[in-house]
């Protein structure tokens, strides 16, 4: 029968003052671990989360991402009238041209610029994107404003909100030169959490006379159905004067992992070259413990506790230990949860934001990572408890 | 008191290492005790008085010779067989008292019973019973800082008897104790010797706690003197 | 015996702790020069008379829009422009690369190009062999190496930002830039396959003299300034740093990647020591009965240094050694071009060592200096 573990549980807070250096190294190798994961997790959620699955996404085939992609005219002339698409109240098909161009604005703290994803579009193409809305933005004084969508003709431009706090001008009322144009804000969207989040959204005939272009850069399709939906994949893929590539729309962001994998190695590298300090740290703490407490240790050897037994008890309260260390991690880092922040997608080359996703997932990894910290540390120390001969302990005076 | 003899000693000798030299702790002891004798264990430091309770006892091992307690060679068990040995037959009673600082006097009582198979409603009662014994029952959820040295040394008999032990050791039991705690200690000892029928060994070098015995023995030098 | 023998017989009492705490400490110390030499790598690039004297005209929308073929003519005229070229991003995947094609390609006008990029080395032969046939490229020597290339070899590419594949035949292999892995190849190849679009993705340019260069930037973004494609030139390096712009705040990145590490190795140090003083507390008792003050002080601060200073031996020293003898840009497929230990990185690392070596002493040297005589004679060995 083991000890119990009240006796463990009251050792670690009666110690406390002592093992608090440990406990917080601990507990900021779990911050660090959790929140650089809470980073990638956002990223990769941003991308999960675009898109409408009954939306196929036309591509050319072998383009990396939409903004680098060119479809023709010709091509959409030649499937615009497939069966397989819906159609409209006034029979017309569901499909939308989209034109992507990536424009460099000033950021709004003046350090320098980045990358901005304008999506020049149709209004079919804000009705295939269901989870796209207009939201209520801010003046230049920062009072609310009721947001508009863009005349078509006009050179207005419907900006994400979450970029808006990010870029210079991009109030509503603000204005600012791209090209030989310049735009008018109108109002500030909200992509509900998904990759729209980080785009502008501009009429896309003004799109093509701005920025010279005569190919599009993507479609957007609704088929009819399920059915008829692997079919127009099948068929436009199939297709070989076309080289396009037709996949569900939400497949297609899935997809775009570019970015967040390397964010995720590199929180896992962080968590283990933190850990390492962390082990040092609780087998110091451990080994005092061992050492405040050794005649103790004899005193359960006399009545008949096994060896094995004050080894395991020990480890426990290494793991007690990191546990708490793990549990303050975790605190320290909910806060941050859903704050958002951007960096450069490696898809698209523009700026891209999202916010971090603390789950309970995640949050159960970072306790299960300290308590393997404590364990690993605890060992040596436990080993020596349990060594510790039963009369040494005894003669200490 | 019976004629049966719970220990028996023969031709022990307990010689360790310290550094490069051979000591000899204890030499050639032959030791009869008998069930319900109060032993008393006296001589000057270094005569090997605690090495020879130690190896009654079952935390130290001879180096050559036998000791049986109740039949059974305590030098030849295997060190979990000694550990199961001593929680069902041995209570030990430290000059340093020895509770766990962060467990109550009813936690420390039970603490022996934890290595055995009573349930928790049977372990209370006898943790009861023992603190009772010891006159503490209102202190059992006392932490050994809010008691006084001796209530402390109670507490640890009261521990010693928990497992109800034929034999229970003492090291210098009131050395750390003033004399008034240490006469209801004394007390104690004695009666679980005269009314109870335990066996008690007690080491020391106080004449007047000597005198609670029902036989005294001395040692010098590793050997029994008289 | 004397101080330093004891000191070194005692830091090796636990020999496997002793090696697990230098072992640590290097490996945070060689990560936190790693961290540095690639911060140094992306924040500041290879400094050379080049990046200043050379310009890059974009359009200003963003360096994804094209620029039209006919705003060569007026560059060339430009007072303080001695040399042009289309230099066009082709950007593709290497067929034979499965993963990442690390090197890049360009569109360019040969004969322009190589005024503008007076560094590079090839034999005139080669270069010659180039001029002369629109479907070959020349390599540069670091990819050539990499995947075993020859004059005459084919490579061909997937086209991932334009609509049409390369099939280029290697006319000649090229050395002596700061970066010896792309393939430069005919503009005109590209411009018929797209069917002659008439545009090109930038403009690189040579100007008279690195003083000149500014007004030249100047120049050229004024006479473009309200036409249809607006251009913003630069210098070679403001460019370069405007793209490490782009990634946000990597020295913050970075700089809390350090912390990190350096929060790791205050860790390590700090128990360490605590542990190995701990273990002898009842020998330094009984120096201190014998009359041993403050030379305790000094054998804990040595052995503290100690430990600290070789880690840094072991940890940053291990990773100049690296880099002066490995081959970066092999052995990390073309990712870093020239990565560099510079001596302040190895004094920084010295110096955080040594700091942490004297941090570390001063807890165990306060116990043992609070703890009375008998109070350490009484603690078990």
């Amino acid at each position: 029968m083991a000890l119990p573990l009240k006796y463990n549980f009251a050792n670690v807070i009666v110690r406390w003052r002592a093992t608090l250096a440990t406990v917080l190294g601990i507990a900021l190798t779990v911050a660090v671990f959790v929140l650089v994961q809470a980073l990638a997790e956002g990223i990769k959620k941003s991308s999960a989360a675009t898109g409408d699955p009954r939306n196929v996404l036309v591509v050319r085939k072998g383009s990396t991402a939409e903004s680098s992609s060119l479809v023709s005219r010709e091509q959409l002339r030649t499937f615009q009238y497939y069966d397989e698409i819906a159609r409209n109240e006034r029979s017309e098909p569901v499909i939308s041209a989209d034109i992507i161009v990536l424009a460099n604005l000033p950021r709004r703290d003046g350090k320098g610029e980045a990358n901005v994803l304008f999506r020049g579009i149709t209004a079919r193409g804000v009705e295939l994107r269901p989870q796209v809305n207009l939201v209520p933005g801010l003046d230049a004084q920062g009072n609310a404003l009721a947001s508009r969508w863009f005349t078509p003709g006009r050179r207005e431009i419907v900006v994400s909100a979450r970029l808006a706090k990010r870029f210079a001008h991009f109030r509503i009322g603000g204005s600012f030169k791209s090209g030989p144009a310049t735009f008018h804000v109108v109002g500030w969207l909200d992509g509900g959490g998904s990759a729209y989040d980080s785009e502008c959204w501009i009429d896309a005939d003004e799109a093509r006379s701005i920025f010279d272009r005569d190919m599009y850069s993507s479609f957007l399709i609704r088929p009819r159905d399920e059915a008829s939906r692997s079919n127009l994949i099948a068929r436009i893929e199939g297709d070989k004067r076309f080289q396009l590539r037709a996949e569900s729309e939400t497949e297609y962001y899935k997809k775009q992992t570019l970015t967040a994998k390397p964010i995720q190695w590199l929180g896992s590298f962080l968590a283990v070259a933190m850990s390492i300090g962390a082990v040092f740290a609780a087998m110091n703490t451990m080994y005092a413990a061992v050492g405040a407490r050794t005649r103790e240790v004899g005193t359960l050897r006399v009545l008949g506790f096994r060896r094995r037994t004050v080894l395991v008890s020990f480890l426990i309260e290494g793991a007690l230990l990191a546990f708490i260390g793990g549990l303050i991690g975790c605190a320290i880092s909910l806060p941050m949860n859903g704050y958002t922040t951007g960096t450069i997608s490696m898809e698209t080359f523009s700026e891209t934001v999202f916010a971090f996703s603390i789950t309970p997932a995640l949050l159960t990894k970072g306790l299960v990572f300290a308590v393997l910290v404590g364990i690993v540390g605890t060992f040596l120390p436990a080993v020596r408890a349990s060594r510790l001969p039963v009369i040494a302990a005894l003669k200490s005076l | 008191m019976g004629a049966t003899n719970v220990v028996e000693v023969r031709q022990l000798t307990k010689i360790y290492r310290q550094g490069e030299i051979n000591v000899t702790a204890l030499n050639l002891i032959d030791l009869d005790i008998a069930q319900g004798e109060f032993l008393v264990l006296m001589g000057p430091s270094g005569s090997g008085k605690s090495t020879l309770l130690h190896i009654i006892a079952g935390i130290d091992r001879p180096t050559s010779g036998e000791c049986h307690v109740q039949g059974i060679d305590v030098a030849d068990l295997s060190e979990s067989r000694l550990a199961d040995w001593r929680n069902q037959n041995v209570g030990f009673v430290f000059q340093t008292f020895n509770l766990i600082p962060v467990l109550t006097a009813h936690e420390n009582v039970e603490l022996p019973l934890l290595l055995t198979r009573l349930n928790r409603r049977q372990r209370r009662k006898q943790v009861e019973t023992a603190l009772e014994l010891v006159g503490l029952g209102d202190r059992a959820r006392h932490l050994p800082r809010q008691l006084s040295g001796g209530q402390e040394q109670r507490v640890a008999i009261a521990r010693s008897i928990v497992t109800d032990p034929q034999l229970v050791v003492a090291d210098e039991p009131t050395g750390n104790l003033d004399s008034h705690s240490a006469h209801d200690v004394l007390s104690i000892l004695q009666s679980m010797s005269r009314q109870a029928g335990k066996t008690v060994i007690m080491v020391t070098h106080d004449p007047k706690a000597a005198a609670f015995g029902s036989r005294t023995v001395h040692l010098e030098k590793g050997e029994l003197v008289d | 015996m004397n101080a330093a023998t004891y000191i070194v017989k005692n830091a090796l009492r636990n020999k496997r702790r002793a090696l697990l705490s230098v072992l640590s400490v290097a490996a945070s110390l060689f990560l936190f020069v790693m961290l540095l030499v690639a911060l140094r790598e992306m924040t500041v690039p290879p400094e050379d008379i080049g990046s200043s004297l050379r310009i890059i005209a974009r359009n200003k929308v963003s360096l994804a829009q094209p620029l039209p073929l006919k705003q060569l003519a007026i560059i060339e005229k430009i007072p303080g422009v001695e040399a042009v070229t289309p230099f066009s991003f082709y950007g593709g995947a290497y067929k034979g690369e499965e993963k990442f094609t690390s090197f890049a390609q360009f569109a360019v006008d040969p004969l322009r190009f190589t005024a503008v990029g007076v560094d590079a080395k090839i034999d005139p032969a080669e270069l010659q062999a180039w001029f002369a046939d629109r479907t070959t490229c020349i390599v540069g020597v670091d990819t050539a190496k990499r995947y075993g290339l020859k004059i005459g070899d084919r490579m061909r590419f997937t086209g991932q930002i334009y609509p049409v594949d390369l099939d280029l035949k290697i006319a000649g292999i090229y050395r002596g830039t700061m970066d010896d892995r792309n393939v430069f190849f005919h503009h005109k190849y590209l411009d018929e396959a797209l069917g002659d679009p008439g545009t090109v993705g930038t403009w690189w340019l040579r100007a008279a003299s690195p003083e000149e260069a500014p007004r030249v930037v100047e120049r050229i973004n004024r006479a473009f300034a309200n036409t249809a494609a607006e251009v913003r030139a630069e210098t070679e390096r403001a460019f370069q740093l405007s793209f490490v712009s782009m990634w946000g705040n990597i020295k913050i990145l970075i700089g809390s990647i350090c912390s990190v590490v350096v929060f790791t190795l205050l860790l390590v140090t700090v128990s360490t020591m605590s542990m190995a003083i701990r273990e002898r507390f009842r020998e330094l008792a009984v120096l201190k009965a014998l009359g041993f003050r403050r030379e305790l002080f000094a054998f804990i601060l040595a052995e503290s240094f100690a430990l600290a200073m070789t880690g840094a031996l072991l940890g940053a020293g291990g990773a100049w050694w690296l880099f002066h003898s490995l081959d970066i840009p092999k052995v990390t497929n073309g990712i870093f071009v020239s990565f560099e230990v510079t001596p302040r990185h190895m004094g920084l690392a010295f110096g955080i060592a040594a700091l942490l070596g004297i941090i570390s002493a001063i807890g165990p040297a306060i116990t043992v200096a609070r703890t009375s005589v008998v109070q350490g004679l009484r603690t078990l060995d």
